[in-house]
């Protein structure tokens, strides 16, 4: 775990600083659309960017406008900064609109601040759609980034290496699936920011040193007996990219909640499928990064993505639904406005959070917020109980779910 | 019989509320300390004084407010959102809709019929739409909080504030002050912009009657009549007691439940 906690708080954490040392190149991306695996089989260490650790946007705020999400202004800070200096290379993806201009703003930024921007700078295109033009498209640019890498690092990336990388990450994959269903069980015994932790992790250590960790840290879950959840109001966050353990930390501490799940761009939302080890890689993967998608960046899969929260609420026991969207993030914005619409009606409670990313400076507000929500949320048990008792019956009328709205 | 107390400090003010056995025996509003602590035991002290009681008689006390986390003598805490709708529910059994505007922050509420919260929403982060904007606009014209409530009433034609963002619309009083504009017009036209801001967060919780403010800015009639005008509800006046107190209210009767609660299991 302590391992763990090192990588999901510090951007240069142990882990990154020794493989920096052995010489061997680092390639940091942006958006969980960027498979790992191609530069696993390349023997370089893949580690997904994050904004932890800024104090201030003003390197940013210089070449971003003023309504885009903090998150990407975040990364470019800590360029600003030089605390991505060990980075060999970068990969940009238009994960989302803030995310696109991350490519044009870095670059620019580069040109009056000397030496941020990493040797391999590369634009990873990543179409909106999962249908057969869409995934062929993928393919394609799959195999762009794969000559490119291959390029500039004076690499080979073969199918074998490929199907090898896909196998290594598979376990990863099975263990977290196994780690999910502990948190479904009536007794939880792991915490959601533990979890939060273990998970960020995988996406910054080196993978074979990530498995190993994650096997004892598992073996060592199975072992553990005591209940987190007794007497606790289980909770499912969701909503805009969240790698800050103060977020996590919030929610569970001496609130009298605990998270259960989550439906996250950090986590077990792209982590929790296997990939394909049969077959052509390039495909598999495609099949994977593309089309198990549950971004709200993707068109058309608005009911897969609501189907996949209705199944976790009802398989994790959730009791309230925390949607939060960092400030100008629109899709999750949106997302999260018709979430409550379709939830709410079928008595599922519902917070909708607004955030600014970062430092939590507005701590207080979001407090205030999320004790009034478990007080809604408790009060309601408690009514259902006394109702049980058959002491409150004339209550039922207005414990129905609120109706749907318009 | 059981003495129980309720102490919401709020960012402007704080308020304590003392109850006998479900009545309020005493009751007091101070402008809000640096220090939270500070303000909840000067806001009590004033509070049992009135009451006529000692602080050691209070067997149960609940705090709320902004300032929750630092009182030092409550026995629980309770977020003002839970607290106010408890409050406006004691003030008006029929209530179905709260809307709270504090001096730091605006909240909608649907309540069910025992008070308890169905739906909520609140400003982010902005003083737009809080008592802070009119308290700042209020000082610019020169008025007291009351007037410039009553300046929506004598308004010949209110001007309308081009943004809600408490400096610009500062700038922007200060522009027509100067160019001659009548304090009523410009009193109206703080009132219409509050209301406004207002009137969006009410209509995200789906408003059913009875609707009712609480909180210190129900006192500003002009906001009330044109939020009345922008909801198309009657917003009805809390009689029982003064609308500000109702986070206090809503914490002692929550201490008052947990007594009995207490008592019973």
């Amino acid at each position: 775990m302590e391992t763990f906690l090192d990588a999901a708080t510090k951007i240069q954490c142990r882990s990154v600083l020794d493989w920096k040392k052995s010489g061997k190149p680092i390639v940091g991306y942006t958006c969980s659309y960027t498979p790992p695996e191609i530069f696993y089989a390349a023997g370089i260490l893949p580690v997904r960017m994050r904004g932890i650790e800024t104090e201030g946007t003003d390197i940013a705020d210089a070449y971003f406008g003023s309504f885009i999400c903090s998150f990407p202004k975040s990364l470019l800070q800590l360029a600003g900064k030089k605390t991505y200096s060990f980075l060999d290379g970068a990969v940009i993806t238009p994960g989302c609109d803030s995310m696109r201009r991350l490519d044009e703003c870095w670059r620019t930024a580069g040109k009056d601040h000397e030496g941020i921007v990493p040797g391999f700078f590369y634009y990873f295109d990543v179409p909106h759609k999962s249908e057969a033009h869409g995934f062929r498209w993928f393919v394609d640019e799959l195999k762009m980034l794969i000559h490119a890498v291959e390029k500039h690092f004076g690499v080979r990336i073969t199918d074998e290496g490929l199907k090898n990388a896909i196998r290594k990450f598979n376990a990863g994959r099975r263990m977290l699936q196994e780690i999910e269903a502990m948190r479904s069980q009536k007794e939880v015994v792991v915490s959601g920011t533990e979890v939060f932790a273990a998970v960020i992790a995988g996406a910054i250590l080196p993978r074979d040193e990530y498995t190993r960790h994650l096997e004892r840290w598992l073996a060592e879950l199975k072992r553990r007996k005591k209940s987190l959840s007794k007497g606790k109001i289980r909770l499912m966050l969701t909503g805009s990219a969240s790698d800050e353990i103060h977020l996590f930390q919030l929610l569970e501490e001496n609130t009298g909640a605990i998270l259960v799940a989550e439906n996250l761009c950090f986590g077990i939302r792209s982590e929790g499928n296997e990939i394909e080890e049969k077959g052509d890689p390039v495909e598999a993967l495609a099949e994977h990064y593309l089309a198990q998608s549950t971004c709200p960046r993707m068109y058309g899969r608005f009911g897969e993505r609501l189907s996949y929260i209705k199944d976790k609420v009802k398989q994790a026991r959730v009791d309230g639904v925390v949607m939060q969207n960092i400030r100008f993030c629109d899709l999750h914005a949106a997302e999260n406005a018709l979430y409550e619409r379709h939830l709410e009606p079928l008595g599922v409670p519902c917070l909708r959070l607004e955030r600014e990313y970062g430092p939590m400076v507005d701590a207080g507000r979001m407090k205030l917020r999320l004790n009034a929500f478990l007080e809604r949320i408790k009060k309601a048990d408690r009514i259902i109980a006394d109702e049980n008792e058959s002491e409150r019956v004339d209550d039922l009328p207005d414990r129905k779910p609120l109706e749907a709205a318009r | 019989m059981s003495i129980v107390a309720g102490c919401d400090v709020g960012s402007l003010t704080s308020k304590a509320v003392i109850m006998k056995n479900g009545k309020i025996i005493g009751s007091a509003i101070i402008r809000s300390k640096p220090r939270p602590a500070d303000s909840a035991d000067a806001v009590m002290n004033d509070a049992v004084f009135s009451a006529g009681v000692s602080r050691s008689e209070i067997q149960y006390a609940v705090g709320t407010g902004y300032g929750q986390e630092k009182i030092p003598f409550v026995d629980e805490r309770v977020s003002e959102i839970t607290c106010h709708g408890r409050g406006a529910h004691w003030m008006l059994p029929s209530v179905r809709t709260v809307i709270d505007i504090g001096g730091q922050d605006c909240k909608a509420m649907r309540i069910d019929r025992d008070g308890q919260v169905l739906k909520f929403t609140a400003n982010d982060k902005c003083a737009a739409g809080t008592g802070r904007f009119l308290e700042v606009m209020a000082r610019v014209l020169g008025l007291g909080l009351d007037e410039l409530g009553e300046m929506s009433e004598v308004a010949k034609s209110p001007i309308t504030l081009a943004s809600t963002c408490t400096v610009w619309a500062q700038a922007d009083v200060i522009k027509y002050l100067n160019s001659g504009t009548a304090v009523a017009d410009i009193g109206a036209g703080i009132n219409t912009a509050m209301a406004g801001r207002v009137a969006i967060l009410v209509n995200a919780v789906d408003p059913e009657p009875d609707v009712l403010m609480t909180g210190g800015v129900a006192k500003n009639t002009g906001v009330r009549s044109t939020l009345e005008k922008l909801l198309g509800v009657k917003i009805k006046k809390a009689r029982k007691a003064d609308p500000q107190m109702a986070g206090a209210i809503g914490a002692a009767l929550l201490a008052d439940e947990r007594i009995n609660s207490n008592k019973r299991g």
